[in-house]
């Protein structure tokens, strides 16, 4: 029971960590991100570059990592994105491409085998009579806290209020001297960091491979469907619902029944409250 | 006769802000009656209640006798209240032919088996005639205005609503309107409820009408009475004081 | 509503002879086998071109329909045994069923649901065919299907003839009162609404018939490859159809139709730069997107036909 407990607790911060970041950018810039996947795993492939390649201690390769990807984001955003803005289709179009041209490049670069990327915590710990790795505790722990750092960012900061300002009225804002652009920028960055630190985290753990962002990103898209889009709330009680069930069920059934707990997840909510728990009236 | 339209006690709140406070009144068939009110006074808010495209706080709506409640907007122009919007929207891309035959395949105009000539009909109806195939992007203001009403007219509505159809026309062009919307009145025995600022045009065009002001029906009455009205008149002149004030 | 000009009407008739002509004249089987893979994404496109380009409700998992046809034939061939020509028809069924499921509830909300959930719905499918290997035959998925015919140029020839099927079929519609309203709700929902018209319900209706055709073609496909696996299913297999579209200009379904042959050709004859062909497709959708958004088939025809219309 506690080992459920723990370790759904791991599942839903890593997945929080993802889906806050893709509903953050969509709620900003009306940005549906399918690169986020992307931002993923470059996070891990580039920890991984700075720690096995380079010889950087982790301490120094993931805040790298993390600004590498961030940046990445950014230039992705001012010069793919934000130039077809008009048209909701070709960001979707263009954010899709960036995602299998990254996909396709580590392809390229690093092969199909899996990479390792050493843990930042390599003892197990053992809590209440459960073993879990102290990785997986790392992971929680920073979910938790990144988690906490944003929501402060956003309610406490100027800034944030900024940025809530833009996510409501992109124009309003604007006429009130509001620097949107700058803002989809920082939110880019913002949302990109977060999931390559997701993607940082989990490697030593899970996979390293080319393909290692599309799972995520579908559990992202269901966590965001499910909370609603746009809603920062939304999908961290999205990302617990979706968490703890996965970990139910691979408790007892099996592992790979987790996939359809997104598909439920997704088909119950389209069918009863489509805008989500705490999406707006999304209706006609 | 019984009433048309019948609306009770419709409130309207975004959040914090009420936009519609209580409102309550009666149009029976024939009638030409118009909502008169400054910015802000909740009018569009209303005919978006009205015609589906909001649903109310609370409050009902009869007609026709019938309950109109969280109906998708199709579904209301489809019993018969049809809409012009204030800010034309157009299909761009396409001739003006084109633009009102999209509501002739509405199914309140299922009997006409040549659409085309229905839709033809239609746009001569508003002085538009005979140009088809012009697109509709180059079309001046008072023109879009007419499209708009061809538009509503293809789905054979017994009430018409029409949101500030002279906003932005100059005053030529508001009297063709006035005078098309007039013979449409007596023609097709259309009922009709009206949004507009412009006092003059709008007096002598109403029959009735019903003065808003913050939400709220503040009087209603024939256009000579309203006019009077100590509490229209304030919150007509009152706006200008103020204005007068922060200068 | 909108006449088709004879011009259109006899280039269709001359590229129609001449894919007619191409395997019959050179005798190559190999050749035969690459047309009939062009003629089937030909049948993919023109369907995805139909609903997403006309409504512009942009369909992301178009593979949804592609592989649900396709699998509908694998099973009945390998678990029924049964005659292959009942797959199409049952293709159809099991393909539209999808769309109804999909589409009924998405369709009806403002904002990217529907994308989102066409997007979601075909990977899902995809991990679900690998997870059930049992049942689907897993990585490999199921093979030994039968084919339809025993002469591949026959069956490229049917398959063609399905082709233009699809593309007449489609092209009466959008051309119709019914493509007008497809139009108008890609042009304003709300304008739309307030003319009468049930907007959700021919958003549907349009979905529907475009996995009807996108299902039979998978189901066509199968029949081709004898196999079917679930990299149907994938985001790759929906993209490079709406890369098709883009490059013959959407909404005009029949240069979806001609740039997806070209562009199956143009692949099979860059096979040799195997890993690099996913890079040369993102590459190509992205040039498309920031250069020529209005495509390139039908934009250009339309220019060179200007004086014969």
């Amino acid at each position: 029971m506690l080992q459920i407990l723990i370790y759904g607790a791991v599942s839903s911060a890593i997945y929080a960590m993802l889906a806050v970041g893709f509903t953050l950018i969509f709620g900003v810039a009306r940005i549906l991100n399918l690169a986020h996947g992307a931002f993923y795993a470059l996070g891990a492939y580039s920890a991984y570059v700075f720690t096995s390649l380079l010889g950087f201690p982790l301490l120094i390769a993931a805040p790298l990592a993390v600004l590498l990807v961030a940046g990445f984001g950014v230039l992705m955003e001012r010069f793919l994105v934000r130039p077809l803005r008009s048209s909701q289709l070709a960001v979707l179009m263009i954010t899709l491409a960036v995602s299998l041209a990254v996909e396709q490049a580590l392809f390229i670069t690093f092969g199909s085998e899996y990479r390792n990327v050493p843990s930042f915590v390599a003892d197990k710990l053992t809590i209440g009579g459960v073993d879990i790795g102290g990785q997986r505790l790392l992971a929680l722990v920073m979910g938790v806290l990144v988690l906490l750092l944003l929501w402060l960012f956003i309610q406490r900061t100027r800034l944030g209020a900024a940025i809530l300002a833009v996510s409501q009225d992109p124009e309003a804002a604007q006429y009130m001297g509001i620097p949107t652009n700058r803002i989809f920028s920082i939110v880019m960055a913002i949302s990109a960091g977060t999931a390559a630190l997701a993607g940082i985290l989990v490697s030593p753990f899970l996979t390293v491979q080319p393909t290692m962002g599309l799972l995520p990103m579908v559990k992202a898209f269901a966590i965001v469907i499910v909370g609603g889009l746009g809603s920062i709330p939304g999908s961290i009680i999205a990302s617990l619902i979706l968490g703890y069930s996965e970990t139910i069920v691979a408790y007892l059934i099996s592992t790979s029944w987790t996939e359809l707990v997104s598909l439920v997840a997704v088909v119950v909510t389209l069918m009863i409250r489509p805008a989500g728990i705490l999406g707006r009236r999304a209706a006609f | 006769m019984s009433d048309l339209l019948e609306v009770n006690g419709v409130t309207k709140r975004f959040g914090g802000l009420t936009a519609v406070k209580n409102a309550s009144f009666t149009l029976k068939k024939g009638d030409f009656t118009g909502i008169l009110g400054p910015n802000g006074a909740g009018k569009t808010t209303l005919f978006n209640i009205l015609t589906g495209f909001m649903p109310p706080t609370s409050g009902t709506i009869h007609f026709n006798g019938e309950l109109v409640r969280e109906l998708a907007p199709y579904k209301v122009v489809n019993r018969g209240m049809a809409r012009t919007f204030q800010l034309t929207r157009p299909f761009i891309g396409m001739n003006l032919l084109e633009n009102v035959l999209v509501a002739c395949m509405s199914p309140r105009a299922k009997e006409d088996k040549d659409k085309e000539e229905r839709a033809r009909h239609l746009l001569a109806q508003v002085g538009l005639g005979g140009r088809d195939k012009e697109p509709v992007e180059t079309l001046p203001y008072g023109d879009l205005r007419r499209l708009e009403i061809a538009r509503a007219l293809a789905t054979r509505p017994d009430l018409l609503l029409l949101d500030e159809p002279f906003a932005g026309l100059g005053s030529s062009e508001i009297e063709q309107l006035a005078q098309l919307i007039r013979r449409l009145h007596r023609e097709e025995n259309l009922t009709i409820l009206l949004i507009e600022h412009k006092l003059r045009e709008f007096m002598a065009l109403v029959s009735r009408v019903i003065a808003m002001n913050f939400g709220e029906i503040i009087a209603v009455g024939p256009p000579e009475e309203i006019v009077k009205n100590e509490k229209v008149i304030e919150a007509y002149i009152g706006k200008t004081e103020d204005a007068h004030a922060s200068a | 509503m909108k006449r088709i000009a004879p011009i259109d009407i006899i280039g269709g008739i001359i590229v129609v002879a001449i894919l007619a002509a191409i395997p019959a004249v050179t005798g190559s089987n190999y050749l035969t086998g690459v047309l009939t893979v062009c003629v089937i994404y030909g049948i993919w496109a023109s369907s995805w071109d139909f609903m997403s380009g006309l409504t512009g409700r942009e369909n992301f998992g178009h593979s949804l329909f592609i592989g649900a046809g396709a699998y509908t034939a694998g099973f009945l061939s390998s678990l029924w045994a049964a005659n292959p020509w009942y797959s199409l028809p049952l293709a159809v069924v099991v393909a539209v069923a999808f769309a109804v499921l999909v589409g009924f509830p998405t369709l009806r909300l403002r904002g990217p649901y529907f994308a989102l959930a066409m997007l979601s719905t075909s990977a899902i499918l995809q991990r679900l065919c690998l997870i059930f290997w049992e049942y689907t035959g897993g990585e490999e998925g199921i093979y030994g299907l039968d084919p339809l015919m025993k002469s591949p140029l026959y069956y490229y020839w049917f398959a063609l003839g399905i082709l233009v099927i699809t593309v007449i079929v489609l092209t009466l519609l959008a051309r119709s009162h019914w493509g007008l309203l497809l139009r108008a709700i890609r042009g304003d929902e709300a304008t739309c609404q307030a003319a009468g018209i049930n907007v959700t319900f021919y958003k549907i209706v349009s979905l529907m018939i475009s996995a009807a055709f996108a299902g039979l073609g998978g189901a066509l496909y199968a029949h081709y490859q004898l196999q079917v696996s679930p990299p149907l299913f994938s985001v790759i297999v929906s993209i490079t159809v709406i890369i098709m579209v883009y490059v013959g200009g959407i909404g005009s379904i029949y240069g979806a139709a001609v740039a997806a042959i070209l562009l199956t050709l143009l692949t099979e004859m860059l096979r040799g730069f195997g890993e690099y062909r996913l890079w040369i497709y993102t590459l190509t959708l992205m040039l498309i997107l920031f250069f020529l958004p209005n495509g390139l088939i039908a934009p250009l025809w339309r220019r060179m036909t200007e004086r014969l219309r």
